[in-house]
């Protein structure tokens, strides 16, 4: 197939071939969806299950957008949240790539379209599911809150049906342009750590919202003022112009989503082009050597300690950043254990010890250890043959945890501190979250060895069917048993701050918390070790399951 | 050495996986300095066999003595001697050729030097030295056995067991790795492998073993299990009972270019 494939085809048939090219791949599409369906009946129930909630939700945001109509601020939500729907769109591809069959046209290779009609049609065809229906809604509910007047409903119907062609486009040219990267490990990697993006965008949502719902919805007039002017909010931002009376604003805006829409069809029709006329390249791409890692890393791995201790740290420092699914849980705890405490504090709600949630975020990684290196453990299990070999593998990888963790959890709590300006109460917070991630360790390192699961390495899931109960004494109970093992300290930390004497003597708990969390992980480790070294079959057993 | 020094002795060798056993008393004595076959049909319980003689799996019954020592008894003396490559478990993939070999002989107690100049000759002569800083999980299948030949032998163990070494591997890469065993076992070495793969066992190997239904149906040097039969894969297929199975009369619309 050469470059110009699509010039070249018969020029009498392109007339006649555009009106059904598009019915065909609309009619594919509704046929995909049913057959889907029909599979199984789980899946029918899912798939309806989430129309029902998808209509329930774009009802209420309806009624809540009509709500609003008439707040001097109402533009202010709208225009924000319809840029909010394009990146979503824009972004959804990366993450669900399996989502949409029809998103991927190198199944129509094989096919003589023309590039045009082909647009045109999957264009189409990406109108017809729940998430452009959602999307139709809350843009009609946005209008409906913004606009006054007949004038600002004209433009408002002009501006929903561009802003939805505007994130289906905007959706269709990312898939098509990233679909090398879909198909290959690295994007598959990616796609492991959506999870993560959806964890921490939940907290950040839920901080947005709690701010705005103390401070009213002006703190959003920056925001929207610049966000007026990006497609495709621009075409909301219209509405809201010719409302007002300003048209030559509002022609622009429209404009500028309608210039952004055509700019994306044509991205998007160059990338089918190439697509569908270029060899796959994935595994010639594989073929090539990469990056000379060794050489980059050895530098900074020469101050690790020698021995086996070192060679365990190296391993699970170099995992914390390539296997995908150590890096999305251990990105999660970082980013909770800082926003929890942090944000908290910003917002005056806080209390210095929530600084400790870091701590405890992060010693959650020393649990299942085993499970983290799936059935790669063998390779481990060949070199232990003792309780000693058993015990400087797992303090190698407390160690490693530590190397991270130990600045972390200082850092959190001195900003913390910082941010509610109370100094006095740093050493015993230090002290309490030293305290805390030795627990967590202590009791992370005897879990691993006494309830190891399977964390299967494609997909969300982190334990792998029949194993949830598992996971869930493993690290519930850990966590409860890590707080009851801090328990003398925690008394004592109430006693220093309801005593009058003890003020002056609460700095002590810093040097009280280190030493009792170093002695709690030394204990833990020596009461791991032995029951590691004696179940490596079965620990092996329990981790290869997925 | 001598023929009749054992490598590998186990007596009464038990696994049941619920319902199902899978190795049902396996009594069997492994010469040491040969090549060895163990020979079955898929699901034979050959990987369970394996597994257990490396202390991979602990068996429901018996014992498994590797030069001398127990295996469960004695791990020390036996881990350092036996090297593995099993079928269906991972790698540490997300590192690289080199990194891998690093990290398996540091934990093998090898000084780093050494380590480090053996991995060098492994991938030079195992065709991996274009491909050692390449993250494994990206390496073909041929690659990720002869990377996981190169961990097993880089310790250099006495015994060496390879579960389907040669499984889903394309014809380059195994000669490659039949080279390596070949001067391997020629330095006095044993190395035990499983295979479902007659020919291939029968042109590498001296000492045979066949497995079938969880038990050893038959077991001694290549010419001695084959009998009078004209090739090894004939002699298992008797041994099996599934000898005459191909006379069917059945399917005899089949070719012919008649409808």
């Amino acid at each position: 197939m050469t470059a110009d494939a699509g010039t070249g085809a018969a020029p009498t048939a392109a007339a006649t071939t555009t009106t059904p090219v598009t019915a065909v791949v609309v009619r594919l599409k509704l046929a995909l969806l049913r057959n889907g369906l029909r599979q199984s009946a789980g899946r029918r129930a899912a798939y309806l299950a989430s129309l029902v909630l998808l209509l329930l939700f774009a009802a209420l945001q309806l009624v809540g957008l009509i709500a609003l109509r008439g707040d001097p601020h109402a533009v202010n939500v709208t225009v924000p949240l319809t840029a909010v729907l394009g990146l979503g769109w824009a972004v959804m591809p990366l993450f669900f790539p399996g989502g949409d069959e029809t998103l991927d046209p190198t199944r129509l290779v094989m096919l003589p379209l023309r590039p045009r009609p082909l647009v045109r049609a999957l264009l189409l065809a990406s109108l017809v599911g729940i998430g452009p229906l959602f999307a139709l809604c809350l843009l009609a509910g946005s209008v409906v809150a913004t606009a006054h007047g007949p004038a600002a409903y004209v433009t408002g119907v002009v501006a929903a049906v561009l802003a939805l062609l505007v994130c289906v486009a905007l959706a269709r040219a990312v898939a098509t342009a990233n679909l090398r990267l879909l198909t290959s490990r690295r994007g598959r990697d990616l796609a492991v750590l959506s999870g993560l993006v959806i964890a921490i965008g939940a907290q950040l949502v839920n901080f947005g919202a709690q701010k705005l719902g103390s401070s009213g919805l002006a703190t959003l007039d920056p925001a929207a003022d610049v966000l007026r002017w990006v497609p495709p909010a621009s075409a909301l931002g219209a509405v809201d112009s010719v409302s007002e009376g300003s048209y030559a604003a509002g022609a622009a805006q429209l404009a500028l989503s309608g210039l952004a829409l055509a700019a994306l069809l044509a991205h998007w029709q160059r990338g089918l082009t190439r697509l569908m006329t270029s060899p796959d390249g994935s595994t010639l791409q594989a073929a090539e050597p990469v990056r000379d890692g060794a050489g980059r890393s050895s530098g900074a791995v020469r101050l690790l300690p020698a021995g086996r201790t070192g060679t365990v740290m190296e391993r699970s420092l170099r995992y914390v950043w390539r296997d995908p699914k150590t890096k999305a849980a251990w990105v999660t705890s970082l980013a909770i254990g800082l926003i929890v405490p942090v944000f908290n504090a910003v917002q005056g709600t806080g209390s210095v010890y929530f600084a400790c949630f870091a701590a405890g975020m992060l010693g959650i990684q020393m649990y299942n250890q085993f499970g983290q290196d799936t059935s790669a453990f063998w390779m481990v299990a060949t070199t232990i043959s003792s309780t000693r070999d058993a015990y400087v593998e797992l303090r190698g990888r407390a160690l490693a945890l530590l190397l991270i963790t130990l600045p972390y959890a200082t850092l959190v709590t001195v900003l913390t501190t910082a941010l509610l300006g109370d100094w006095a109460a740093l050493p015993e917070v230090l002290g309490l979250s030293f305290a805390l991630l030795g627990a967590m360790l202590a009791t992370g390192a005897w879990s691993s060895a006494r309830f190891p699961y399977s964390i299967p390495q494609d997909g969300y899931k982190n334990v792998a069917p029949g194993q949830a109960g598992l996971a869930w004494i493993s690290i519930f109970g850990g966590m409860v048993s890590a707080a009851l093992l801090c328990a003398p300290v925690i008394a004592l930390t109430i006693y220093f701050d309801t005593t009058a004497t003890g003020e002056t003597w609460s700095w002590l708990l810093l040097p009280l918390g280190t030493l009792y969390g170093t002695a709690l992980t030394l204990a833990g480790l020596h009461l791991a070790a032995p029951r590691t070294a004696t179940r490596l079959p079965e620990i092996l057993t329990a981790v290869s399951k997925a | 050495m001598t023929v009749d020094t054992v490598a590998v002795r186990v007596r009464g060798l038990w696994k049941r996986f619920g319902e199902q056993t899978a190795v049902a008393g396996i009594d069997l004595d492994l010469p040491a300095g040969r090549f060895i076959g163990l020979v079955g049909p898929n699901g034979a319980g050959k990987t369970t066999t394996l597994s257990m003689l490396t202390g991979l799996l602990r068996p429901d019954a018996g014992t498994v003595e590797v030069v001398g020592h127990d295996l469960w008894h004695d791990p020390t003396e036996v881990k350092a001697r036996i090297g593995v490559l099993p079928e269906g478990l991972r790698l540490f993939e997300r590192l690289s050729g080199r990194e891998l070999l690093a990290y398996t002989g540091r934990l093998r107690g090898l000084p780093g030097a050494e380590v480090d100049k053996r991995a060098t000759q492994l991938l030079d002569v195992l065709d991996l030295a274009g491909a050692q800083h390449k993250l494994v999980v990206d390496y073909s299948t041929g690659m990720r056995k002869k990377i996981g030949l190169a961990a097993a032998l880089l310790h250099n163990p006495e015994i060496l067991f390879l579960d389907e070494p040669f499984e889903g591997v394309d014809p380059v890469s195994a000669q490659t790795i039949r080279g390596v065993l070949e001067r391997y076992t020629a330095s006095g070495a044993t190395v035990v492998f499983s295979s479902h793969v007659m020919e291939l066992v029968e042109s590498l190997c001296d000492w045979v073993a066949v497995m079938a239904a969880g038990r050893i149906r038959a077991h001694g040097p290549l010419a001695e299990v084959r009998g009078a039969a004209p090739s090894l894969q004939q002699a298992f297929l008797e041994l099996v009972g599934a000898h005459g199975r191909a006379a069917v009369s059945d399917l005899d619309w089949l070719g012919g270019g008649a409808r």
